[in-house]
């Protein structure tokens, strides 16, 4: 069974259709990166899982359980990490996880629990006006576990972070699974953030799920790309015209994109061939990783397109 | 609903809810307190505890009332937690209604503090000016009955105040309103019309008339619980 599944969920806002028709589905203990620019609808979606917000049309279900006909049956097996943490300030993290406890009828041991996970069982103590921005995010996660439930929702979880806070929140995520037995749901506009993070992952582009799957198999599927360095990529272009490959010019320089199924290393020995015969300097050619940002764009030109021709 | 009730008394302990609760009787017990000092001949208790119930009444009162519907509402504004709570696996009209269970409360303690304060602070006049001492017979009970009875009547204007501090996030239109509110019961205090005015029923169980009181405490009371009945499934039916 999956952990998270929608079928059709749409939220209009007045004209605006925020999110439409996604239906996607999160494996059981999956960290599912849910990727999308600001503004694409992952908080919206989120929060329709949540409860806080009504689906104009379309349905979710979160462990079985539908999140419309049964908001408490749902909220019981959903911790939520939200945008505005809601943290009372003049209170230690102790005592704010506490409030959430006694709210959930939780014993007083979980408390502990929870602040071990986030490597906070040292600061619990202090007061959360007190805390850096990474320590009230994890904080957040801690109150998101109280209780242990199967389904973890972590809205933007870096946002705000400095660059070791960063480093440190996703090694912390890719261990939430095994650490707390959870599925992650998390929205992030990171691209580096979802790769080094998730297993699984699913891209919104205004308001619509243009591709989700696993990111290993997604990776694998992306067509292979081979990075070139030459002395004059304009003739290197026209070179390499008659090829059966599409080519690109990025920061790093020329990618040549090839058909899905080629061979790098026989591909790359053919070009580096032909541009030395044609008198171009070669100073660099190698194959490029297969990245989520390659998948990303082909995905949001796809989506992008398709609005245009309808 | 328990547990609710419970986090949300924990939440005003660790807030300035109580120092709000102490200043109003306070300053009214203070207020007597010089007023017997400058007495020249001593009064009857009932006067001086009169007095006192009639300032809660028409200006304290209203204005608590304010002060700690914005309190309660900002507790979960402020740092804007309401998504974190609504997003609790607990019915959501509990946290409204826990909200405006513990205002009510607050009301019925600093209505009881004003009485307990303003007989200690006659009492200890008394004592420092012999001459002005109070006279005649403390009837507690019906001091208390006064009081309980405009606590009641004050309900229709908590639920308006609970309702309006916790529907906008701003604090201003709560403010607004219970400033204007309370200015027109300290202006028209004695008005007949004022009876129909959610801030100046509780002035009214004051009234010598007899329907006066008894509208006071109907509207005031009945309307006033079903009023705070519609806003709390309203503010729970309501999305963010």
């Amino acid at each position: 069974m999956a952990a998270i599944e929608t079928e059709g969920l749409t939220r209009i806002f007045g004209r605006r259709r925020v999110v439409d028709a996604v239906s996607m589905c999160v494996p059981d203990r999956a960290v599912y990166g849910f990727l999308g620019r600001n503004g694409a609808g992952k908080t919206t979606t989120m929060k329709m899982l949540i409860g806080l917000l009504r689906p104009t049309s379309g349905g979710a279900r979160v462990c079985g359980v539908d999140v419309v006909r049964d908001r408490i049956g749902a909220a019981r097996t959903i911790g939520a990490l939200l945008e505005a943490h809601g943290f009372y300030v003049h209170l230690t993290g102790r005592e704010n996880l506490d409030l959430t406890r006694r709210m959930l009828g939780l014993p007083a041991t979980e408390i502990d629990r929870v602040l071990e996970v986030v490597d906070m069982l040292r600061d619990g103590g202090r007061r959360v006006s007190d805390y850096s921005l990474g320590m009230r995010q994890r904080l957040g996660i801690a109150r998101a576990m109280l209780g242990a439930p199967p389904v973890l929702m972590l809205d933007e979880p870096t946002n705000g972070l400095d660059p070791d806070g960063i480093a440190d929140m996703r090694r912390f995520l890719r261990a939430l699974p095994e650490r707390a037995g959870a599925t992650v749901l998390l929205s992030s506009h990171l691209l580096g953030e979802i790769e080094q993070t998730a297993s699984h992952v699913g891209i919104i582009h205004e308001g619509r799920l243009v591709l989700e799957g696993e990111l290993a198999r997604l990776k694998a599927e992306l067509a292979p790309e081979i990075g070139l360095r030459v002395d004059d990529a304009d003739r290197a272009r026209a070179v390499l015209r008659g090829r059966d490959l599409t080519l690109v010019e990025d920061a790093e320089g020329l990618v040549a994109r090839l058909r899905p199924g080629d061979d790098h290393d026989i591909v790359s020995a053919a070009l580096n061939r032909d541009l030395i015969e044609a008198g171009v300097s070669v100073f660099a050619i190698a194959p490029r990783a297969r990245s989520l940002e390659g998948i990303y764009r082909a995905a949001s030109a796809i989506a992008s397109h398709r609005q245009e021709t309808v | 609903m328990l547990a609710v009730l419970s986090v949300e008394v924990r939440k005003l302990n660790r807030s300035l809810a109580l120092l709000l609760a102490a200043a109003a009787p306070t300053l009214i017990a203070i207020f007597a307190f010089a007023m017997v000092l400058r007495s020249e001949k001593p009064s009857e208790w009932s006067m001086w505890i009169g007095s006192g119930t009639a300032i809660w009444a028409y200006f304290m009162l209203p204005m608590c009332v304010t002060a700690l519907t914005a309190l309660v509402a900002h507790m979960e504004h402020g740092p804007r937690s309401w998504d974190h709570l609504r997003a609790l696996p607990v019915p959501r009209w509990t946290l409204y209604a826990s909200k405006a269970i513990c205002v009510i409360g607050l009301v019925v303690i600093m209505s009881a503090a004003v009485l307990a304060m303003t007989i200690g602070a006659v009492a200890v006049g008394g004592l420092v000016k012999p001459d002005a001492a109070a006279v005649g017979r403390l009837d507690l009970a019906a001091h208390a009955w006064v009081l309980a009875q405009m606590a009641l009547a004050a309900v229709l204007m908590i639920a308006l105040q609970f309702w309006t501090a916790i529907r906008f996030a701003s604090f201003v239109p709560g403010l607004v309103l219970g400033i204007g509110g309370t200015f027109f019961a300290v202006v028209a205090t004695s008005a007949k019309q004022g009876v129909f005015m959610p801030w100046q029923m509780p002035v009214n169980i004051l009234a010598t008339e007899a329907w006066r009181v008894q509208t006071a405490l109907m509207l005031g009371g009945g309307l006033g619980l079903v009023v705070l009945a519609a806003a709390v499934i309203h503010l729970a039916r309501r999305e963010g």
